[in-house]
């Protein structure tokens, strides 16, 4: 993810989950959080379970996220040079902190400066901006939509058909002592049971609602949620059985050599050692195998980033 | 929705969420249906339904992480702040791509093994393949490491402190507090994903307790940092090893057939390096490089005062007094000696010690009036010449400076001093929170031009921004010194590092830095150097530390106090002569056994 593209992110976080924003650039936010997303980004499960308990008005927390740390800093310093001139400020500010110096030992300059606004920058890798992944994920896992239709009907008794889709993106891990993955899409029509892949694409080709247009009519679900689970798997499946396994049998050939590698140590002086030692050493070789075993044996996980149940027009 | 990988859950997870068949001979596809039950409680219950953009985000979010391919080095792309050196990434990559992420990193000092250590760490994480961590240091430096792991790699890396620290992913612990209960039980029991054991060759003897207790720990991957891997004898590295790959070099009794002569002399060196090339990793610096920025190192004398010469020499009339009395008894006198150092620093701190010496005395004891005395003669002096000096010092540098010293009073002492005369000087002290010696790094970076930081400030701070140091006075630790140098003089440092020792003519200061400075050399060591010297002129009896309070109370007069002075610094140089050149007619390497050269590159280190 590039700068452009955290920016993008940010901002439509931002807006769904109904921040106020204060202030923006192509390099920054200032942002009201929202209750919604304080909850989720600002660590602050004390001061919730307060507000909740007393129903007290919550203050969210407000913050700088700069999204393009070089720009923004450029921007920042290009300012403070033009305030350098306004000598006055400085000067009383100055004059200011020397006081609090003399009665408070040492002050920081922030200290003097109103309202705190932590300054949060966020980059690919940055922590704050995988917990806006995470508040992304916790809010943005089971949908339930209905494409919104084109064209009002000039008829009003005129219902148009929609099918019901089971959508959803499917993570797949390749993993042994290593590990690399891919992210499959699949919807499956309830009604027919027709599988499609890059069903994710399509569906951002649609306008989506979580309201129920009007004149439309869902055509009946003619396989059960669990078929439709199936025939996910399956496909799948078949696709991953035509991969190249090489990856595995070299993890695989790994894994005995390292378990011959243990057998060799262990072995003898298990032969070696006394009667009363031998529980102790035998547990220890055990646990080494199960280890190695954990560390390299190769398997393949399949499992959803997230799902929901599409409504779209047409029959199919 | 994530499929654990532990060994135990492994083999339990055979309930409706996931099923599990055959996708090849050798690999099991696990299907992780547990978003499906979700969904369909989501149905039945007629929602709460997600947002579609939220949805979205999700899934960008997913797309930017996936992990495309085995062998890229991933962490890369999420460290924008900081750039790893080029042999950091190359040993990163190896441990993770040849070596399955079991690996011993044996750089020599200075070369960033943490730096290694934290990108294999991350890798691991960013892939998802470890989770559950635990970093066992010594506990002088836990919080150095969850510093550099926060603030390098943003890992949330936690030192352990309370029980329930253990349940965190990423812990950092002192090995010293893991192995005892009830801590031990809780570590034990848990799958470690990564071990990360720093200074892992004090775990070379397999019969100590950690050596035994690392032994039980269970885990994945597994990384030993240590620069001196085989220091003394051959089995510490097969120790060692055994406890990453018991078996890389076949059992106890084939090692000693195959690669050992004589304990310190090991034979079919290239069989042994091939056996170590998968294992260990040793960067080396390069021969031609400049290693560090220069120190340079200037010893200022300075002469008393009249009035603070005759609180000296009363305080040395004192302390032998009390030591003639004692008969030589001298763990009493340790903290009288301490007095004679405190006056070469500051009024301030020799006045505390004296206070509450004279609390510490009987009532009717006649030392009272004698203490009282001392006391009398403090108040004489009005000025101090060290800080004077200080103070013009830092006027001529007028760059950021670090002033070292030993006693709380003289810092406090000093603060009030440079503040009197419109010089911003912040403290940094052992006793502060990590809160607050931040802040003060901060204000130091900032704003103050001078630190002035007491003895326990020495470790774990970086600053390699400043380049100008002042030992207001000297530890008689070496080691110590070592470290106040080490804040400043460290990779990154871009100028040469200017030290000033101020040290007062006819005192025992004087000695020290004599001793310090000519027969050890100690500011111009080689990083790495004084643990040897130290670790062999310690061994038996009694630290330096001792030794030289103990020449210092027993030396009856002047002249006798610097024989005795001598014989002392003269067997330390002959040691630094000896570590030198010792163990040449071994290795070319003289400080391991083993020829290591093929196990890493060299690496010209510039500042």
């Amino acid at each position: 993810m590039n700068e452009k593209q955290v920016h993008k992110f940010v901002n439509r976080y931002l807006e769904a989950t109904e921040c106020s924003i204060l202030e923006k650039s192509p390099a920054h936010f200032t942002v009201k959080l929202s209750p919604h997303a304080d909850r989720e980004l600002t660590n602050r499960p004390y001061y919730w379970s307060f507000v909740d308990r007393v129903n007290a008005e919550p203050e969210t927390m407000t913050f700088l996220f700069v999204t393009d740390k070089e720009k923004y800093d450029a921007a920042e310093e290009a300012k403070t040079n033009a305030a350098a001139v306004d000598a006055s400020v400085s000067e009383q500010d100055a004059a200011a902190n020397a006081a609090l110096g003399r009665s408070l030992g040492f002050i920081h300059g922030s200290l003097a400066a109103p309202a705190r606004v932590p300054r949060e920058d966020l980059y690919y890798g940055a922590r704050k901006l995988d917990q806006l992944f995470d508040a992304a994920k916790a809010k943005g896992s089971f949908v339930y939509l209905f494409q919104e239709p084109a064209k009002r009907s000039g008829n009003p008794f005129n219902s148009s058909p929609y099918t019901a889709w089971l959508g959803v993106n499917m993570r797949v891990e390749f993993a042994c002592d290593r590990k690399r993955e891919e992210i499959h899409c699949f919807g499956v029509s309830l009604a027919t049971g027709q599988c499609v892949e890059q069903f994710y694409d399509r569906l951002l080709a649609h306008k989506l609602t979580p309201r129920l247009p009007a004149n439309i009519h869902i055509t009946k679900n003619g396989i059960s949620f669990n078929k439709a689970l199936g025939l996910v798997e399956q496909a799948l499946e078949r696709k991953l059985r035509s991969y190249d396994y090489g990856w595995a049998e070299n993890a695989s050939t790994r894994l005995e050599e390292e378990l011959a590698r243990i057998s060799g140590y262990y072995e003898p002086l298990l032969h070696n050692a006394l009667a009363e030692n031998k529980p102790a050493i035998e547990e220890q070789f055990t646990q080494r195998q199960s280890e190695i075993r954990w560390q390299y044996e190769p398997r393949v996980t399949m499992s959803a980033i997230n799902c929901g149940i599409f409504h779209l027009e047409g029959i199919d | 929705m994530s499929y654990s990988t532990t060994p135990q859950a492994a083999s339990a997870e055979t309930g409706p969420a996931t099923a599990t068949r055959k996708l090849h001979p050798l690999v099991e596809l696990h299907c992780d249906r547990t978003w499906f039950e979700e969904l369909q409680n989501r149905l039945a219950r007629g929602g709460p339904w997600d947002d579609w953009t939220l949805y979205q985000l999700t899934m960008e979010a997913e797309q930017a992480k996936r992990i495309e391919s085995f062998d890229q080095l991933l962490c890369l792309r999420s460290l924008p702040s900081f750039e790893p050196m080029a042999h950091q990434i190359s040993t990163a990559r190896k441990v993770v791509h040849e070596m399955g992420g079991r690996a011993i990193l044996a750089d020599e000092v200075g070369l960033g093994k943490t730096i290694e250590a934290g990108l294999v760490l991350k890798e691991y994480i960013v892939r998802g393949l470890a989770k559950r961590i635990l970093i066992l240091v010594p506990a002088s430096l836990v919080l150095q490491w969850v510093r550099e792991l926060n603030q390098k790699f943003g890992i949330s890396a936690v030192a352990q402190k309370k029980e329930h620290t253990w349940g965190y992913d990423v812990v950092v612990a002192s090995i010293d507090t893991a192995k005892r209960e009830p801590h031990r039980e809780i570590v034990l029991g848990t799958d470690y994903d990564l071990i990360i054991i720093d200074e892992a060759h004090k775990l070379k003897n397999k019969k100590t307790t950690n050596y035994q207790f690392a032994n039980l720990l269970r885990k994945k991957y597994c990384l030993l940092l240590t620069a001196t891997p085989i220091q003394n004898d051959l089995d510490e590295l097969y120790n060692l090893i055994t406890l990453l790959k018991p078996g890389q070099l076949g059992g106890q009794s084939e090692f000693a057939a195959n690669f050992v002569v004589d304990k310190r002399l090991p034979k079919n060196e290239d069989q042994l390096q091939e056996a170590l090339s998968t294992i260990m990793i040793r960067n080396r610096r390069g021969d031609g490089g400049i290693h560090f920025t220069k120190r340079f190192v200037k010893n200022i004398p300075l002469l008393l005062s009249e009035e603070e010469k005759a609180l000296y020499d009363a305080v040395t009339g004192f302390v032998r007094e009390r030591y003639d009395e004692s008969g030589g008894d001298m763990s009493s006198m340790l903290s009288l000696v301490t007095l004679q150092r405190e006056v070469c620093s500051s009024r301030d701190a020799v006045f505390l010690t004296l206070v509450n010496l004279f609390k510490k005395t009987a009532e009717d004891s006649p030392l009272r009036p004698k203490i009282w005395e001392l006391v009398e003669k403090i108040r004489n002096i009005k000025a101090n010449t060290k800080a004077e000096k200080a103070m013009e010092l830092v006027k001529e540098f007028n760059d950021k400076v670090i002033i070292f010293t030993e006693y709380r009073a003289t810092q406090e002492y000093l603060l009030q001093f440079f503040r009197a005369q419109n010089m911003i000087a912040v403290p940094y002290r052992g006793g502060m929170n990590r809160g607050k010696k931040d802040w003060m790094m901060d204000l130091f970076r900032g704003r103050a031009q001078v630190l002035i930081a007491t003895e326990a400030g020495g470790e774990g701070i970086n600053l390699q921004f400043c380049h100008h140091m002042i030992n207001f006075d000297l530890p008689w630790n070496p080691m110590r010194v070592e470290q106040r140098i080490g804040r400043v003089h460290r990779l990154g440092q871009k100028e040469d590092v200017k030290i000033y020792n101020l040290c007062t003519l006819g005192t025992i200061e004087e000695h020290i830095v004599n001793l310090l400075h000519e027969k050890i050399n100690l500011f111009e060591l080689v990083i790495g150097e004084l643990d040897h010297i130290l670790e062999r002129f310690e061994k038996g009896d009694g630290s330096l530390e001792q030794k030289l309070a103990k020449v210092l109370l027993e030396a009856g007069n002047d002249t006798a106090l610097k024989e005795q002075l001598n014989q002392l610094g003269s067997s330390l140089s002959r040691i630094r002569d000896e570590v030198k050149t010792v163990q040449v007619p071994y290795a070319p390497a003289p400080d391991l056994l083993v020829q290591l050269d093929s196990l890493g590159e060299s690496v010209e280190v510039r500042p």
